[in-house]
Order: C-alpha cells, then sequence, then structure tokens
C-alpha cells in the first residue's frame, strides 16, 4: 500500500499530530492556488489549443472541449495526488465503447473532477442549474454542450439526448440531484432511467467513494483522503419494461451501488 | 376501504417508489418543497396511485391543483369514492 503526505505512518504520538498539521495547512494552501493556476492558464491558453487540436483532429468543437474538460480533471487530480490515494477499478473499457448513460453517485464538489479517470471522455455531463452560474467555467461547459437539466423542459432534454446517441456519444448524470449530507445514498430522480428505457441504451454506474472525506458538503478545508472510483458493468434496460420500469430499474442501480460503496468505503 | 386506510396505502406506495422518509408524511407537506418532487415524479405519482387504486387521475383536472401531500389524499379518496359509487349504480 502508498501512502501521501497526509498519512505519516512510523511516526509516534506528538510528531505524527503535528505532519499531519503541516500537510493540511501546505494541502489548503498549494491545492487552491495550483487549480486557479491551471484555471487561469486554462482559459488563456485555450483558443490556441483549440486551433490546434481542431487542425490535428478535425473534431467538432464540442469533443474538443469535452476532451479539454477531462484534461483539466486529470491535470486537477495531478494536483492533489499527494494529498490524495486513488484506487481506480472497473470492468473491461471495451464495453463502455457505445452510448451509455452513466450515473454518478454525488458525495463532493469534487467528485467531477474523479470522473475524469473513465477511460471515455466524449460524455455530455447533466446537471443542475447552479454550476452553470460560475461565469468562469459557464462558457466552457456550453462549448462541451453540457445539459441544464434543471432549466429544460423534458421534451428538449429528450431531443437533446436523441442527438447525443445519434452522434454516438454519451451522457453522465448524478441521479441523487444533490450532495449526500451523511455519506450514504441519498434519493434517486427518475430521469436518467427513463431515458435508459426510452433509448434502450445502458447504464453504467460509477461509485466514488472517500470524496465526502477530502471536502464534504458544509466545509470550507480540505482533507486528505482515500478515495476509490469503480466503475460496474454496464445494466441493459430491456428487462425493466411497463409503465414503471425505470422505477425498478432506479431501485436495481441503487442497490448495485450502495453494494459497491459498501464495499469501497475508506 | 376506509379514509384512514386509504392514507395509509397511498404513503406505504410513496414512500417505497420514490425513497421518501415516513417522518416527512404528513398532510401538510408540499410535495415539490418538502419531498423534492420534480416534473417527472408527478408522472410517476399519477401511475403508481393509478396502479395501487385502479382509479383513472391521468385525465382528472383536478391533480394540477395538488400542492401537499393533504391535497393527494383528498383527490385519491374522492376518485376512489366515485369508483366504488359508479360500479354500485
Amino acid at each position: 500500500m502508498g501512502t501521501y503526505a497526509g498519512q505519516v505512518i512510523g511516526i509516534p504520538g506528538r510528531c505524527r499530530r503535528v505532519a499531519s498539521r503541516i500537510a493540511l495547512v501546505v494541502m489548503n494552501i498549494c491545492v487552491p492556488v495550483l487549480m486557479l493556476l491551471e484555471t487561469l492558464i486554462g482559459i488563456a491558453i485555450f483558443p490556441l489549443l483549440l486551433v490546434v487540436v481542431r487542425v490535428a483532429t478535425g473534431w467538432p468543437l464540442g469533443k474538443i472541449m469535452r476532451y479539454f474538460v477531462r484534461l483539466y480533471g486529470r491535470i486537477w487530480l495531478w494536483t492533489v495526488s499527494p494529498f490524495v490515494r486513488l484506487r481506480v477499478t472497473g470492468g473491461d473499457p471495451q464495453r463502455l465503447a457505445r452510448p451509455t448513460i452513466y450515473v454518478v453517485n454525488h458525495l463532493s464538489l469534487f467528485d467531477i473532477f474523479f470522473t475524469s479517470v473513465m477511460p471515455v471522455f466524449d460524455v455530455v455531463i447533466c446537471l443542475r442549474s447552479w454550476p452553470f452560474k460560475m461565469l468562469w467555467f459557464r462558457p466552457f461547459m456550453r462549448l462541451a454542450e453540457y445539459m441544464d437539466v434543471e432549466r429544460l423542459p423534458w421534451d428538449q432534454i429528450e431531443r437533446r439526448v436523441q442527438r447525443i446517441f445519434d452522434e454516438g456519444r454519451s451522457i453522465m448524470l448524478f441521479p441523487q440531484g444533490h450532495r449526500s449530507r451523511d455519506g450514504q445514498l441519498t434519493r434517486f430522480y427518475s430521469g436518467a432511467f427513463k431515458l435508459a428505457i426510452r433509448f434502450d441504451v445502458p447504464i453504467v454506474p460509477i461509485c466514488i467513494a472517500g470524496t465526502d472525506r477530502l471536502l464534504p458538503p458544509g466545509r470550507r478545508w480540505m482533507a486528505p483522503a482515500n478515495v476509490r472510483v469503480e466503475w460496474l458493468d454496464p445494466i441493459e434496460p430491456t428487462a425493466f419494461q411497463g409503465e414503471l420500469g425505470h422505477i425498478e430499474l432506479r431501485k436495481h442501480v441503487k442497490d448495485l451501488m450502495g453494494a459497491c460503496l459498501a464495499r469501497n468505503q475508506v | 376501504m376506509t379514509d384512514s386506510e386509504i392514507i395509509e396505502l397511498i404513503n406505504r406506495s410513496l414512500i417505497n417508489e420514490f425513497e421518501l422518509d415516513p417522518g416527512d408524511m404528513t398532510p401538510d407537506t408540499h410535495l415539490v418543497e418538502g419531498l423534492g418532487f420534480d416534473s417527472l415524479d408527478f408522472v410517476d405519482v399519477v401511475v403508481v396511485l393509478q396502479q395501487a387504486f385502479g382509479v383513472t387521475l391521468r385525465e382528472e383536472p383536478r391533480v394540477r391543483e395538488v400542492r401537499t401531500l393533504g391535497d393527494l389524499h383528498r383527490l385519491v379518496i374522492e376518485k376512489k369514492r366515485e369508483l366504488e359509487s359508479s360500479k354500485g349504480a
């Protein structure tokens, strides 16, 4: 087992507490500063990178932006790596090659950064309205074609999702809607599961454990943490039909995620 | 089925299907602000209660006036009584 800066092993008693405090202070100074730098540098060089990647790959703008979002997430993960021990596990990445609905449990503001470890990047994230209020991120979220599912009417969401799947891309949702306050899975909303049945695409649950220790809701200070990310095998919606099939699918997925989080408790 | 049995079944169905906290199931609880229902949930509530009680709520205009759990209880009780009287007639 590896160690990280917040976990000082082999030093007894008081020295260990002092070392942990120092790690905490260093983390809370370094990580926000590096994140700010990453954001500012990213914004400054984005137009040039956009042109270069566009010429090199011929990708559409939205795909390029989603690629940069993942890159941003991975750089952020590198900046916290001295303080976060991350373990990533999951099924065969080849099984994620077709349009999919990723559903992620929600513990912390930083969960979205940890989704960047997934082996796919061309994923449109569906969010509530508040992230779109962050002016420095909003233009990039719009370019990445992220969806404000709190504001959009359901028929518009269906049309946009249809187009996304037709183009071979995937979507990602946080079915809890809000961060959990106690680390437990809270109520799941049905939207993701209705879409899975409506468009006959699989659900892939992504279970994130430990980010509530990194930065839980209501706390301003980060703390070193062990974080585990595990994606489960795709769940086909064909077995969940009928008027309330999406509710059965939702319950099934939630049970699987609950079991996954229980075995990944850190 | 008595009114209290209907209310009990409504609450139990909603708790089971929507993962609600039994402590929140009071008549004055607002469905949106108190139970966190969204527009998709309202569609599901109608289907769940139709299946539980055999009543037709989908085309019922009074559904749009439902704001609280108590409103929902009253509507289902009325529909259940209408169904029973139409069967008895």
